[in-house]
């Protein structure tokens, strides 16, 4: 029903921080964006600007063709889920869900069977009659969406939305935005500093950094594909490892101490120069014998399925998952092959990357 | 061990709390057995707690000197309930109860109708110098009210209000927005933020979320908002004494304190204008009894 389109966008507060800079972007109809960054970098500011919660100081947020710049909140037609729910602690379930169509006209009848039908879709029915403060915190993070998806907006907002949960709920509930999704057909544009969620949900993330889009692109792209040591840092767990050294073989290997290993790319006719690795900590195979590096175990860090183990490769500590038949002991010597098709090669001073631009 | 120095606890509250009860109520219980004597038997010693000959004259009296015009050569015809004498100002009393209650009135409804939106904007709203406004309505506060009564004279008299009822109006809301402003902004911060987006995003207006989401939810405040602005008017002295004249505009306080400085003193007729004055400060408490305790600690718990 909308398309979201950025052009240039500031936002620049009255003591003069700026929150925003220069942010353009393009929010496809029906396209599930997520907005990921850690908290400062403006993506919350983005969805108040969309939501028309806070006024653009520069450049123009369009809906369609239509230019939203000045259009107060309330003529807007998007919803918003808050991290606190925000739920009407004087209203009753059914009045906290039915508010936004009151206010908007709706007859009496028509508002009666769209909460119903939300509250049926959402499994709340037998909660209409409570008061929010008589609920579970799922139960009113259920209320919080419903009061949003009765309206049928064009676009659907969400605010860190799962934050307050805890990890057993908001890995279900993260199905259930999914389906949600899915069933209404809208646009949602979903911040959150959780990049698992962003790497979930996410038909495209937009990686955010104090006010400056970073990267845009799939969750693949983002993940495999990283742009900058910012991006690539922000996903994966255990993060991403660096090794600081330089390109060798006119830039076809890299080089620290001992370590030298082949990379996807040839960077050509840029031996010697200064370069970071990246090795995700997934990315490497305790049994293979090719492109090996070779450390001690610093500590070994078992998470039930898998271990994470410390190594000491070259003077930098660098942390791997890795099965947890292998048997490994603090102090002994390892010898891990590095999948370098996947590895990540940067920029030492400016973090960008030399194989994706 | 414990358990003794438990009903030691026990016997020391119920004790304290006894005399803290006594020194609140016997002013007013005094007040109340006296309306009900004669001059005589109030200035009988040892004073009588209970009325030996309760009578309710001082009230008739109160309420028959509305028709009477009170000179020194009428003053002892014929009022047996105040020992022959009636302050020259007595017939003003109904009248100016009824001034000092549309003062007070109009002034918790100005009061309301400036502080919320005022409040709410101060709370929600960002806007530039917005820090600035609060502290300085609040610095408007530390400036004593006689050092105000000159310029606020001089203002009074300038437009033309001296001895109306608008001059006290205008004067105490000056006195008391800024209070209501600030009980209300510290109230309203308390709400969170989030609530205000949710509701505009839900597509109430700034006024329609004020009026539909912040004002239920600040009940306990407003209910303070009320009783303060409510009190202050009905109770103040120093300012009606400057800007009224006449029993036009005099309110309660100044016609009962003029008893004091007539030809005569009446002790009965007084006390019986002062239990008359407590009347409706009482019934507000009794109406709004539930709100006070949540409403005097506004902002300190989450609504």
């Amino acid at each position: 029903m909308a398309t979201i389109r950025f052009e240039s966008v500031g936002k620049r507060y009255p003591n003069g921080f700026a929150a925003l800079e220069n942010l353009s972007l393009e929010i496809a109809d029906k396209e599930f964006v997520v907005l990921l960054g850690p908290s400062g970098c403006g993506k919350s500011t983005t969805l108040n600007l969309i939501a028309g919660l806070e006024d653009v100081t520069a450049g123009a947020l369009w809906f369609d063709r239509t230019l939203m710049n000045v259009v107060p909140a309330h003529k807007r037609d998007v919803a918003m889920v808050f991290q606190s729910y925000a739920l009407y602690p004087h209203k009753s379930v059914y009045e906290n869900i039915a508010f936004g169509l009151r206010m908007r006209g709706f007859a009496r009848a028509e508002i009666a069977r769209r909460v119903r039908e939300a509250a049926r879709m959402l499994e709340i029915e037998p909660l209409l009659e409570r008061r929010p403060h008589q609920l579970s915190g799922g139960q009113r993070q259920r209320v919080a969406l419903g009061r949003a998806l009765v309206r049928q907006p064009a676009a659907f907002l969400m605010d860190e939305p799962l934050s307050n949960l805890d990890a057993a709920l908001r890995i279900a509930m993260r199905a259930e935005i999914k389906k949600l999704h899915q069933t209404m057909r809208t646009t949602f544009v979903y911040v959150t500093h959780d990049q698992a969620e962003a790497l979930t949900l996410a038909d495209r993330i937009v990686v955010m950094r104090e006010g400056v889009i970073q990267q845009i692109g799939t969750p693949e792209e983002i993940y495999d594909r990283p742009k900058n040591t910012f991006v690539a840092s922000f996903l994966g767990n255990p993060p991403i490892n660096y090794l600081e050294g330089t390109l060798a073989g006119d830039g076809a290997r890299f080089v620290r101490g001992g370590v030298s290993l082949a990379l996807p790319k040839p960077l050509q006719g840029q031996g010697g120069r200064p370069v970071k690795l990246g090795i995700r900590a997934e990315d490497v195979d305790p049994k293979a014998t090719h492109q090996v590096i070779s450390g001690r175990v610093s500590s070994v860090l078992p998470v039930g399925s898998d271990q994470y183990l410390g190594v000491e490769v070259e003077g930098a500590t660098l942390f791997f998952r890795v099965g947890r038949e292998l048997r490994a002991r603090e102090g002994e010597n390892i010898a891990l092959s590095v999948n370098t098709s996947r590895v990540q090669l940067f920029d030492s001073s400016s973090g960008a990357s030399l194989l994706w631009t | 061990m414990t358990r003794s120095s438990g009903i030691g606890r026990s016997i020391f509250l119920f004790l304290s709390s006894t005399v803290f009860l006594i020194y609140l109520l016997a002013p007013v219980a005094w007040l109340v057995s006296s309306s009900l004597q004669r001059d005589a038997e109030i200035t009988s010693r040892p004073p009588h707690w209970i009325p030996h000959e309760p009578t309710l004259e001082n009230f008739a009296a109160i309420f028959q000197a509305r028709e009477k015009k009170v000179t020194y050569e009428t003053r002892r015809q014929g009022d047996p309930a105040t020992g022959g004498y009636i302050p020259s100002t007595a017939r003003n009393l109904i009248p100016s109860m009824w001034n000092s209650l549309v003062v007070a009135v109009s002034v918790v409804l100005l009061n309301l109708l400036v502080a919320v939106p005022a409040a709410y904007a101060m709370a929600k709203i960002r806007f530039i110098g917005r820090s600035t406004s609060i502290y300085f309505m609040l610095t408007t506060r530390v400036i004593p009210d006689i050092a105000l009564v000159v310029p606020f004279f001089l203002f009074i008299r300038t437009f033309g209000l001296l001895d109306t009822l608008g001059s006290l109006v205008i004067t105490y809301l000056a006195i008391t927005v800024p209070f209501s402003i600030f009980i209300l902004v510290s109230y309203f911060e308390s709400l969170p933020d989030e609530l205000d987006k949710a509701a505009r995003v839900d597509g109430c207006s700034r006024l329609q979320t004020l009026a539909r989401v912040y004002v239920p939810l600040a009940a306990p405040a407003l209910v303070a908002v009320v009783l303060f602005t409510f009190l202050t008017s009905w109770n103040e002295f120093l300012l009606a004494l400057m800007f009224t004249q006449t029993g036009k505009s005099q309110t309660m306080p100044i016609v009962v304190a003029s008893f004091a400085s007539d030809f005569t003193i009446s002790f009965a007729f007084i006390n019986a204008a002062g239990v008359l004055a407590v009347v409706p400060p009482v019934l507000m408490a009794v109406i709004f009894e539930r709100y006070i305790v949540s409403g005097l600690t506004a902002g300190a718990v989450k609504g």
